[in-house]
């Protein structure tokens, strides 16, 4: 288990959290999670995962908010990000808005098909 | 000589002129009178002027055999054919030598033609009025003072409008003028103008209308007045605002459903994972899950046929202590669950009110799962608490529904009862606290909220013990003009 990949997941919907550590774990991933973005982006450089997923629609602090940081910190700027979010305004939003940010490595609406996720996450961490 | 010439005068004269003693008989009379009126010799000026057999009521020229002044009436009189004809008459006294009144001149002047003109101005005046008395719009005029110096019937019955008062004073129940003001620009261009305004009626009532202003010139092109033209579009508004809210209830529903799908397919791979690896914590974990979310869909279901509904409450007897009491029997376990420690305070002596229960019970359903849903998700620590009482002031009902969950920040606080507005991502489906605000306003109550983000939120729901027939009345009328 030592060098299976590690994936953050950023999400604060409990019920989220309980099944994406679930599903990753037993596709031989390693989970933590954090329940904002500040929280989120502070385990992002101290524990250096292997990929993250996140959620775009967080009271404490915006997905987005935590995306522009991931992707300003030279720590964190290389891991890829999956956003998840329940809105697809809010992505469009988003990709209107980044101009200095690169485009997330994978994008997952609610309700999120897990073979697809699992495929994605595959393919960016193996 | 002298005497020729004024009798060629007296016969030219191009009016109608007799000379009268003191019994009304016609002693002299002009040409023209003759022609139109026949012999006078021997007869009374009333008989040859009016075809009347005795004397009119009111004389000019008695007048003026009594006080030797000039009289003046308006007559309608009737010529030697048979038309009529209104003249207006002078008299003036002839004297002798003596200083003594012996005849009186009367002198009529043929204004036929410009009563008749008269007539069809005041008619055409009155059709004009008529108009714009029962025209079913708005109408004002005002001056440059923005006073208003007319209106029609449905203006004056709807505003009380009083004249001389201001446009804005009467509309909107404002102290100052409108900014910008439609009236003021017209009077300064000229140019008619058409906006749309919220005006307040003498009872109160909000009324959307659609507002034209336009210029009133006088004879020499300066802009006098201006009218002022609105219709009410209320119906047309309340029904956009009806198709609108449809709009944004189907989106707010599908993303509410989104995340609810979302946690149930979760919840379900728990359970079947969970089953495959003989795991019984993962199984739990995941019929937790699913529950959670099932109750979540009854609760929305609930939500939108209730919005669906919008209908007049079903009014009954209940006890405010009972209802609280069996909300928490049957909430307090699901909440241990989660960590919350939901406690109730209904002590018996709040007694009864008067509402609907299947309202009210949504009402406080969604009051608590919203402070639920605060507390689960908020991670800074371990255990929460909800607290819900009931206690009575002045004539109404107060619950208290206060959690020490994540809290509100300002703009949260201030649209968390407008519709589709949630802040807890895929869990709040943005209908709850929105119904929950509606039926407080139907019950002629109201929901007040303090709260920061981190610490907490609490919620007091006032409604009156007794049902408010005003309210009832103005709900019922709004119901049948909805059809």
């Amino acid at each position: 288990m030592s060098d299976a990949q590690k994936i953050l997941i950023i999400e604060d919907e409990p019920d989220m959290v309980e099944w994406l550590k679930a599903f990753l774990e037993d596709n031989n991933y390693v989970t933590i999670s954090a329940p904002n973005g500040e929280d989120g982006f502070t385990l992002a450089k101290s524990d250096k995962p292997d990929l993250i997923t996140l959620d775009i629609s967080m009271d404490k602090q915006s997905g987005i908010k935590c995306y522009r940081n991931l992707c300003d910190s030279a720590e964190t700027k290389d891991i890829p990000v999956i956003m998840v979010t329940g809105v697809a305004t809010e992505f469009k939003r988003f990709i209107e808005t980044r101009k200095q940010v690169p485009p997330p490595a994978g994008y997952f609406e609610k309700p999120v098909e897990r073979d697809e996720l699992l495929k994605k996450v595959k393919d960016l961490i193996g | 000589m002298n005497h020729d010439i004024y009798q060629k005068y007296f016969e030219a004269m191009p009016c109608f002129l007799t000379v009268q003693d003191r019994n009304f008989r016609i002693i002299d009379a002009n040409r023209r009178f003759v022609d139109n009126f026949g012999e006078y010799h021997d007869r009374f000026c009333f008989q040859v002027y009016k075809h009347r057999p005795e004397k009119c009521e009111i004389c000019p020229v008695e007048l003026t055999f009594r006080d030797g002044r000039r009289h003046s009436s308006e007559e309608l009189v009737r010529t030697i054919d048979n038309h009529e004809v209104s003249v207006i008459v002078y008299t003036m006294p002839i004297y002798d030598d003596d200083g003594n009144i012996t005849a009186v001149m009367e002198m009529s002047t043929d204004i036929t033609a410009i009563k008749t003109l008269q007539n069809q101005l005041r008619e055409s005046q009155e059709k004009y009025r008529l108009l714009f008395e029962e025209v079913p719009c708005y109408i004002s005029i005002q001056d440059q003072h923005l006073s208003i110096v007319d209106a029609n019937r449905m203006h004056r019955e709807t505003f009380g409008t009083s004249y001389g008062s201001k446009c804005y004073e009467v509309y909107k129940h404002r102290e100052k003028e409108c900014m910008p003001c439609a009236v003021r620009e017209t009077f300064k261009d000229g140019l008619i103008r058409t906006h749309e305004e919220v005006v307040t009626s003498q009872e109160n009532q909000q009324i959307n209308v659609l507002v034209s202003t336009a210029p009133i010139c006088n004879a020499g092109g300066e802009i006098e007045k201006v009218v002022e033209m609105s219709t009410d579009i209320t119906r047309i508004r309340q029904l956009q605002d009806k198709l609108s809210s449809v709009g944004l209830l189907i989106g707010t529903i599908s993303h509410g459903i989104k995340g609810l799908l979302n946690s149930l397919d979760g919840g379900i791979y728990l359970i079947n994972s969970g089953m495959g690896k003989d795991d019984r914590v993962r199984v739990d974990k995941g019929w937790d899950i699913v529950q959670r979310n099932i109750r979540r869909i009854r609760s929305m279901v609930m939500d939108i046929l209730y919005y669906a509904k919008d209908r007049e409450p079903d009014y009954e007897i209940l006890s405010a202590p009972e209802m609280l009491t069996a909300m928490h029997d049957a909430m307090k376990d699901r909440a241990r669950r989660l960590n919350i420690d939901l406690t109730c305070e209904a002590p018996d002596e709040v007694g009864e009110f008067e509402a609907d229960r299947q309202a009210m019970r949504s009402l406080l359903v969604n009051l608590i799962e919203n402070s639920i849903d605060a507390c689960r998700i908020d991670s800074s620590k371990e255990n929460h608490r909800i607290n819900i009482r009931v206690g009575s002031d002045s004539g109404k009902i107060v619950f208290e529904v206060s959690d020490d969950g994540i809290g509100m920040d300002r703009e949260t606080r201030e649209k968390a009862f407008s519709l589709f507005f949630s802040s807890k991502g895929a869990g709040g489906t943005g209908l709850g606290l929105f119904i929950s605000n509606k039926i407080a306003l139907v019950h002629g109550g109201s929901i007040r909220i303090e709260s920061e983000v981190n610490k907490g939120a609490h919620f007091w729901v006032e409604i009156p013990r007794r049902r408010p027939e005003s309210k009832l009345s103005l709900e019922k009328k709004r119901l049948e003009m909805e059809g």
